[in-house]
Formats: C-alpha cells, structure tokens, sequence
C-alpha cells in the first residue's frame, strides 16, 4: 500500500505546486509504515527551492550554498544523488517507497544533466562535479572516472523543466563497493535547513539508520518551471527512506549483542507432542510489534522545524499508514487527522515540544494491504573457472494479465567482457518449463556500447517486455580480464564490485509525463578475478636477482682475470727488483742442479 | 655593569614573551591510518581518538586531513553498528554523529599522502582534501599501521620510507607549508621512521625502538578484537587527563616524560635535534600548540596604511583594463580563426590551442539489416579468397 502512500504524497504536492513558486519555501514530511516480520519503513522527504534568479545570484535562502555553488561551478542543471546500503525485500515488503525513484544502486549511484558545448567539455565538468562532491559528502566519488562513466540513451529523462535551447548531456556513475556511514550522513544533515536540530531531522541518528537493514538517501535537484509564468525555481528535494528492524532497534545501544528470551517469556507450541517444561517450539507471534519512536530512533521528535512555510496545510507532517483500529498515543501538542481510505493518518506538529508516537503490541483483525511489484528482477554471475563465466538475468512477471515492458540498463568494469552474440533468453511459464526463445521475441532493441580497456566500460540497453505469468532468463558469456599488478586493490580476493542494473518500467498506456517513473534496482554483484600470489613477484625478483648476480659474478671474473699457474705467480710479481731476484734464485737453483717441480 | 643586568632582564623578558605566546597562526592535523581489515580494528580506533582529542581541543574540521583506510562504524562485523570504540568500557563512542573522514578506502594510499602533504594534487580536488596550511602552521602528523625497519606499510599492499617521509617533510618545509612540525607514530620499529628527517623545526616521537613491537592495550570481547594500541593509550590517557583546556600550559616535555616503559612495552623515542634550539627549547613547547588551535593574528604594517589602499585600488584597476584589451583581441582573433578550425579552445595563457574534433562515442542502436550487410561483405571477400586460391592451384599446375 505504499503506492497509495506515495499518491497522497503526490495529490499533496499538487495542491502545494500552485503556490510552489510565491517564495521560496520548505517541506518535510514523514511517513511511518510497519512492514511484515516486524519491519518499520520510515521515509523523510525534505524540500525548498529558490527561484533561479535568487540562485544564479548566488543568494541562498533554504538552498544548501556549499552544493549550489559546486553546481554553478560545473555548470550542472539537473542532480541525483544516491547513497544506499542492504536490499528492499520486495517479496515480503511489496513494492518500493516513491516507485523506486528515490532509490539508488547499492553504494553510491550519481547521474546529472550538465550544460556544455561538446562532448568532452561535458566530461571535464563531470569530473569536477564529482571530485567536488566528494570532498562535500566524505565520499570516493573522485573514483567515477571515464571507466565508470555511461552516458544511457533510454533509460533516464530528465526531471525537471530545461530550456530548449540548452545542451545537455546525460552522465551516469556508480559506485557500487562504496561504504556509506556516519561520515555521509552528517554532510546530508548540515544541508537541510534545521541541520537535524529540529522538525523529523531530528530523528536521525547514525547508529540507528545504518543498522537498517535497507536504507537509501538521495538528493535530487532539478529546475521546475511554471507553464503560465517566465519564472523558474531550482528545487532541492532531500529523502530518507529507511526499514528498520523493530526488535533490534529497540535494543539499548550499550548493550546491542542479542541476547536469548528467557524461558519464563518464551510462548510455546502446546500442540507439539514433545512440548515439555524444557523443550519448546516457540510460537510466531500474530501481535504487531509494538513500538515508539523513542525506542526506535533513540530520541523524539524535537518540535517543529521553524523554518517551514507555515502557510501550506500538511507541511510539517507525520503520516502513520496503520489501520484506524491501532491503537496510537500521542504526546500532547499534535493535531491528529485521519485519512478516509481507512489506512493512514497524519499529524500536525504545533508546539517546539517533543514529540512522540506509542504504538502498543496489539492484535489486528485488518492489515494494511501490501501492493505487489510488477516485476521481481535477480541477476547473478554464473559458470566456474577463472577465466569465463556467464551473466544470468530472471526477470519474472507476476501479473497474470498483462504485460510487462522496460529498459534494462546496465554498466559493466572493461575487465568483465561480455559477448553479445552469446546472448540468449528462455521463457519459462506457469508451468515451470524452460523453453528457448528466439532472442527478438523478447528484445526489442539493443543500445550497445563495447568496452575499451582501462577507457571505458561497456554499456548495455535493452528494451525488453516480459509476457503475463512467465519468467525470462537472459544468459551470456563473460571472460574476465587479467588486470596489471598495480591495477588490483588491496583486498583483491575479496572480489571486484559489479554495479547493479538498471530496470525502468515503461508504463503504455498512461503516456503522460508528469507521473514519476517505475524503477528498480538489482542488487550489486561480486565477481571474483584470477588474482596473483602477490608475495609471488618479490620471490621472482630475488631468485632472478641472486641468479643473476651469480652468472654476472663468474662471467665478470672469466672476463677480466688471468687464470695462471701457482709456480707463474712468483714470476709475474710486479716489481723489476722481484723479478730480477726470482730470477736469480731460479738460476742459483739450477747451478745447484735441483730441478724446479711443477704442480 | 648595570647595562648588562639590564640586557639580561631584555633578554629573559623576550625569552618568557617567546614561551607565553605560540608564535603560530594556524594549526592543521594530518591524522594517518594506513591499515584495511577487520583485525586492524585497534588502527581506526588510535587514528579516531587522536581526532576527538584534536577536535576537544578546538581544530576544526575543515583544519583536520583524516585518512581512513577502511570502514570499520558500518562494517557488517560490528556488533555495534555506526560506533568505534577505543576501550573495552565503551564510554566514549569515537565515531559519533558528526564526523568528516577526508580520505577513505582506497583513497588512502602513499601517493595521495605525499600529494596532500607536498599539496600537489589536480585542480579539481577540493578544499577539504587539501592540507592548505602555510609558514604560520603548526602541522600536527599522527601516523599508525603495521610497520617495519625504516618503512610503513599500507593497506597492506605498498609502503612508505622513512626517506619518502623525509623528502615530503623536506618539501613542505621548502615550500613553506609548515612553521612546526610534530610527528608522532604508532607502530612496531616506529623510531625508525624519522631517523632520515632533515628539515627543520621538526620534533619526532615514535612508540618504538628498532627491533621492537608496538602492542595493542586491550581487547574487547564483544567487538572480538583488540582496540587500542599501548603508547597511543598512553598518549591519550595523558592528552585526556591532564591537557582538559584548550588554555592548558603543560608542554610537550611534559607529554614525553609521561612515557612509561613499564607500561607501554616498548622504549618510545623523541627527536629534537632539526628543532631550533634543540631538546632545551622543545620541551618548551606547549602541547596545544600542536594539539590546539591558539591563533596569533599577524598585523602587516604596510596595508594597515590608508595611501596603499588607493595605490592597490589604482593598480587593480589597470590590471582590469589590461585584462579587457586582451579579452578584446583574443575575441577578434579567435573570430578570424573558427572559420579554419572546428574546434578552437582558448588555452590558459591565452594561446590558441587547435583541437581536432572528437566525438565520445555513444551507445548506438544494434540492428539486424546492418547484420546481414556485414554477413554478406564477409561471405564475398571469403568466396573472392576461395576463388583466387582455386584459380592459383589450376594455373600452377599447368
């Protein structure tokens, strides 16, 4: 039921858009849903904008200056940013928050619209983007370099309202190995406008949102242009969205190792045969978990940011999607409304106290109904050996009416070579069976670009559809690249990361461009590279070394010295007086007649 | 008689005036840890405490080059996850909810160290990567790992020399990037590391004399590794104990007279001699001068003047207009030139550069027309080859 979530998010943004553009303003919204297996989704949305006239002047109001001016410096109209760690279980928890537009691949994912005259111009503000975005977020972004740079043909579009006039170029970079904590997450805060002092920032806690077991941030900036007036704003939208583990985040932080439920509160299976007093079979709680926000987040929320446009209804709101018959206390000094459809609630923050949510454990007759996705895609490295292996995709329909249609996008490192040619797909139906396929029944087209090595990537396209009640398998043949020694990280063995594909679903029959598109990611995967026993060389250098020094030694010594007999020694002595005394023995000697043995 | 008593006195008073007031303008920290992997724990967790200690004592972030070479806060093997503790008591929680690490994972290798400390580095790189101190600075240097004989290993995979260090310190000092320097280093042989030094105003420390380990402190069982190492414990413990205020006077003599062999393990070293004045004038230094950030103010006598403002004013003036002329005829030239070229770029110094057009190539569709075009030119020039072949063997046997 997120969708419907996402739509009132929407219809509220709709109703703020005709007054988006009076001055510049600020949003921030967040809205809590509990998940199955005691799961607690929370997403912050935080949004100002300031007229582009105010940002080219570089008079900043809620707009964060340290990132507007790294924009105007690389000349970059359109931003997205991502940083994300662990999965989204869609199986379990439905589909993703924002339809996946606010998601980003494992890692960090960055993709911009920057203005320039070529091709290569566009490139160097791209690294200049990216460099200075690193040092802003204490992130590695100065690793997205030509390798790791694709410019996507189909699978983004821009978000926001550009100028005709204006050339744009598309540039995509992923991370998908990079660590984000803390250090990440504080650059993020100090951009919103409360700084994380006050309003649902104030929630946020490092120790708390990176023992998620699935978060996501993202920075999206985009100029939007009214249709009726010339004027335009630059629109920052900041979010977080976050499942936390109910059970873990409760436990004390000092004191985070889990520990086993004492036998007095185990509740057991009486029905089990071998059901004792020491044996138990422990029964799934039916219960919702209950929860707070204290005990989830650590803290509460610390009244109301200041700053918001006070005048827009619902701005400062948090949005609960429970069933009207859960029971929700509340601290004194919030206005409660409740939304007709049965499932959700919002309150409106009034007073600078603190506030907080108590949701106790309760039996429900009616859960909030979970949206299934329209597509459950998985991709993972197949084959054995060190030298090919194979890429395999299963991308399965759920729906058993329709169809499903989208791009497939993915970005592969030059030292994982695909062979297209190899490129096959196998339709599996209801009945489980696999059948090969001709490949164009289920492609549509192909957007290829081959990598060079140590230039660029490869980057791959395809338009795919995806008949109702079956399961497509994609299979092709990779070989990997042996890298230079200098070229292998530290922790070669681990493996090298494989950035996550892209999968953007086309939506037929609603051609209208102002509903956010589908996407979604696949996780990232690890591809293990034939590595070199890297103590290997240094052996090599020193046995070549010692053979070496040997051979040269003997030669050297052939070379220049003269091998003479034991006896010659005392005839080649250097002085003309030694000589003429050896002589001179050797002449007394033989007047004696003894003869001169030779050894 | 009385004239040299009184000199005597002049002399005393300026000597008391010297150790009152740091003669520094800034302070800048470059704080190191150069080992990856979960059982280097105890590395980020030294490199970490140095950070709270320096921040305690007022440097600013944007003063602090912190050098992380792996994640161990969000690290899948933390029990503890977001946190990185320095002792078993887990009172204080070292990563907290405000931290900015400037270099991390591969970053953090020897040439990016050497570049940031001889600060030559690219353009683009930003101000928070740079160590942008100058003659006024006292640079703060902490650097741990796994080390050896004169070298420092990193991440594992390269080292640093103790002459590598020598020569980036060399250059700094050059350069005027630093007023004075203090080293510190953790690991096994460390006092071998500055050995090589020669610039000046240098003071060095290391935990460790050659042939000797540096040991960890202590472990903890929940976090299942050791956390800190024995002299950064030690350092710390007397930083934390004893140096409370950034107004505090203990001097550095003091900090290495704390060194307990009994309890560190190994004999800790201190170099003073590239130090002015040596050993004697050393020990005077106070510990926030490096730790710290007391900032002298320097007042230069001539702009303070209101007739070199408007002389200043005068000549940026002129620079302006000469500025424009130039503009003016690059414009005219480059006019004249984009008929001939298809690219112009104006170089730095105003030099037209020519480049030849390039395009990046772009995805581009895969078609099958296209496919079997190329089938057909492949099947000609193999029939064509098959043709010729056949035709040689006919004519060559007649």
């Amino acid at each position: 039921m997120i969708p419907l979530s996402i739509s009132i998010c929407i219809c509220l943004l709709a109703l703020f858009s005709s007054r988006t553009f009076a001055a510049s303003d600020y949003h921030e919204q967040l809205i809590l849903q509990p998940l199955p297996s005691s799961s607690l989704l929370a997403s912050f949305n935080f949004r100002s904008n300031a007229s582009l006239q105010s940002f080219e002047q570089q008079h900043f109001r809620f707009f964060p200056r340290s990132l507007g001016q790294i924009l105007q410096h690389a000349q970059t109209k359109e931003l997205h940013l991502r940083f994300s760690t662990g999965r989204w279980d869609s199986e379990s928890w439905g589909t993703r928050p924002w339809n996946g537009s606010k998601e980003g691949a494992t890692g960090v994912e960055l993709w911009a619209w920057i203005e320039a005259p070529t091709d290569d111009e566009a490139f160097a503000r791209w690294i200049a983007l990216t460099q200075s975005l690193s040092g802003l977020f204490c992130a590695s972004l100065n690793f997205i370099d030509s390798t790791r740079t694709t410019r996507p043909v189909a699978s983004f579009e821009p978000a926001g309202d550009h100028f005709p006039s204006s050339q744009l170029h598309l540039l995509h970079g992923t991370l998908p190995g990079e660590v984000v904590c803390t250090e990440n997450l504080t650059p993020f805060l100090k951009m919103l406008p409360c700084k994380g002092k006050a309003g649902i920032s104030s929630l946020f806690d490092g120790h708390k949102l990176f023992d998620a077991s699935w978060q996501s941030m993202s920075i999206d900036v985009r100029p939007v242009c009214s249709e009726g007036d010339e004027r335009c704003v630059v629109e920052i939208e900041q979010t977080i969205d976050m499942v936390l583990d109910i059970d873990r985040s409760k436990r004390p932080r000092d004191n985070s190792i889990p520990r086993p439920v004492p036998a007095d509160q185990l509740a057991c299976d009486p029905s089990k045969t071998y059901n004792s007093e020491n044996i138990c079979y422990p029964l799934e709680k039916t219960a919702e978990t209950g929860w707070s926000l204290t005990e989830v987040f650590g803290r509460g929320i610390k009244g109301a940011c200041p700053l918001i446009d006070n005048e827009i209804p619902g701005s400062m709101s948090v949005c609960l999607r429970v069933p009207h018959e859960r029971d929700v206390f509340i601290t004194p000094g919030a206005f409660e409304s409740k939304n007709p459809d049965g499932f959700s609630r919002c309150y409106i923050l009034l007073s600078p106290d603190n506030f907080d949510l108590v949701l106790p454990e309760q039996e429900l007759q009616l859960k909030v109904p979970l949206e299934q996705p329209v597509l459950h895609a998985e991709r993972t490295i197949i084959g054995h050996g060190q030298e090919r292996g194979g890429m395999q995709v299963i991308l399965r329909n759920p729906s058993n009416t329709s169809t499903v249609d989208f791009i497939y996008f993915e970005s592969l490192p030059w030292f994982m070579r695909p062979y297209l040619h190899t490129l096959q797909a196998r339709l599996a139906g209801i009945d489980g069976l696999q059948r090969q396929v001709p490949v164009s029944d289920i492609i549509g087209d192909i957007f290829f670009r081959p990598a060079i090595d140590r230039e660029r990537g490869t980057q791959l396209e395809l338009v795919l559809s995806v008949p109702p009640a079956s399961a497509v398998t994609l299979i092709y043949d990779i070989e990997k690249a042996i890298l230079r020694y200098t070229e292998y990280p530290p922790d070669a063995n681990r493996g090298f990361n494989v950035a996550p594909a892209v999968i953007r679903l086309l939506d037929k029959k609603d051609n209208s461009t102002t509903a956010s598109p589908v996407y979604l990611r696949t996780t990232s995967i690890l591809l293990p590279l034939p590595t070199p026993d890297f103590s290997m060389p240094y052996n090599v250098i020193i046995l070549t070394s010692t053979v070496m020094a040997l051979a040269f030694g003997s030669i050297f010594n052939l070379l220049v010295r003269r091998f003479i007999a034991a006896d010659e020694v005392a005839l080649g002595s250097h002085t003309l007086k030694a000589r003429l005394f050896s002589q001179l023995v050797v002449l007394r000697d033989r007047l004696r007649g003894k003869v001169v043995k030779v050894e | 008689m009385i004239l040299s008593a009184v000199l005597l006195v002049l002399l005393l008073a300026i000597d008391g005036l010297q150790v009152a007031w740091a003669e520094h303008t800034s302070n800048w920290a470059v704080l190191v840890s150069t080992s990856r992997f979960w059982f280097n724990y105890r590395h980020l967790a030294n490199v970490l405490s140095v950070y709270r200690t320096v921040k305690r004592l007022g440097i600013p972030d944007s003063q602090i080059i912190l050098m992380l070479p792996d994640d161990m806060a969000c690290n899948p093997r933390n029990a503890f996850p977001g946190t990185v503790y320095s002792n078993a008591d887990r009172a204080v929680d070292l990563y907290g909810e405000n931290i900015e690490v400037d270099y991390r994972g591969y970053e953090v290798t020897v040439e990016n160290f050497i570049r940031l400390l001889t600060d030559r580095l690219d353009k683009d790189v930003p101000r928070s990567k740079r160590l942008g101190s100058d003659s006024g600075s006292n640079v703060l240097v902490y650097m741990t790992g796994h080390g050896g004989d004169r070298f420092l290993k990193f991440q594992d995979s390269e080292e640093i020399g103790a002459w590598d260090l020598a020569d980036a310190f060399g250059q700094m000092w050059e350069k005027k990037r630093y007023h004075e320097l203090l080293f510190m280093i953790d690991t096994c042989q460390a006092n071998t590391m500055y050995t090589h030094l020669y610039s000046s105003n240098i003071i060095a420390t290391g935990s460790s004399a050659l042939d000797q380990s540096s040991y960890s402190h202590h472990a903890d069982n929940d976090i299942g590794v050791a956390v800190i190492d024995r002299w950064t414990y030690y350092v710390l413990e007397f930083l934390e104990t004893q140096v409370t205020t950034p107004n505090s006077k203990l001097t550095l003599g003091d900090l290495f007279d704390s060194y307990d062999e009994t309890k560190i393990h190994s004999q800790p070293g201190v170099r003073w001699d590239l130090f002015p004045g040596g050993e004697r004038e050393g020990r005077l230094r106070t510990v926030v001068d490096f730790f710290g950030n007391i900032q002298n103010v320097e007042v230069e006598g001539n702009s303070t003047e209101s007739g070199s403002l408007v002389k200043d004013l005068a000549e940026i003036a002129k620079l302006v207009d000469r500025w424009r002329r130039r503009d003016q005829e690059h414009l005219s030239t480059t006019q004249n030139n984009t008929n001939s070229s298809p690219l112009v770029l104006l170089g730095n110094e105003g030099r037209l550069t020519y480049a030849p057009q390039k395009r990046i190539a772009a995805a581009t569709k895969m078609t099958s027309e296209d496919c079997w075009s190329k089938r057909l030119v492949g099947a000609l020039i193999l029939t064509g080859g098959v043709a010729v072949w056949v035709a040689g063997s006919i004519f060559g046997q007649s």
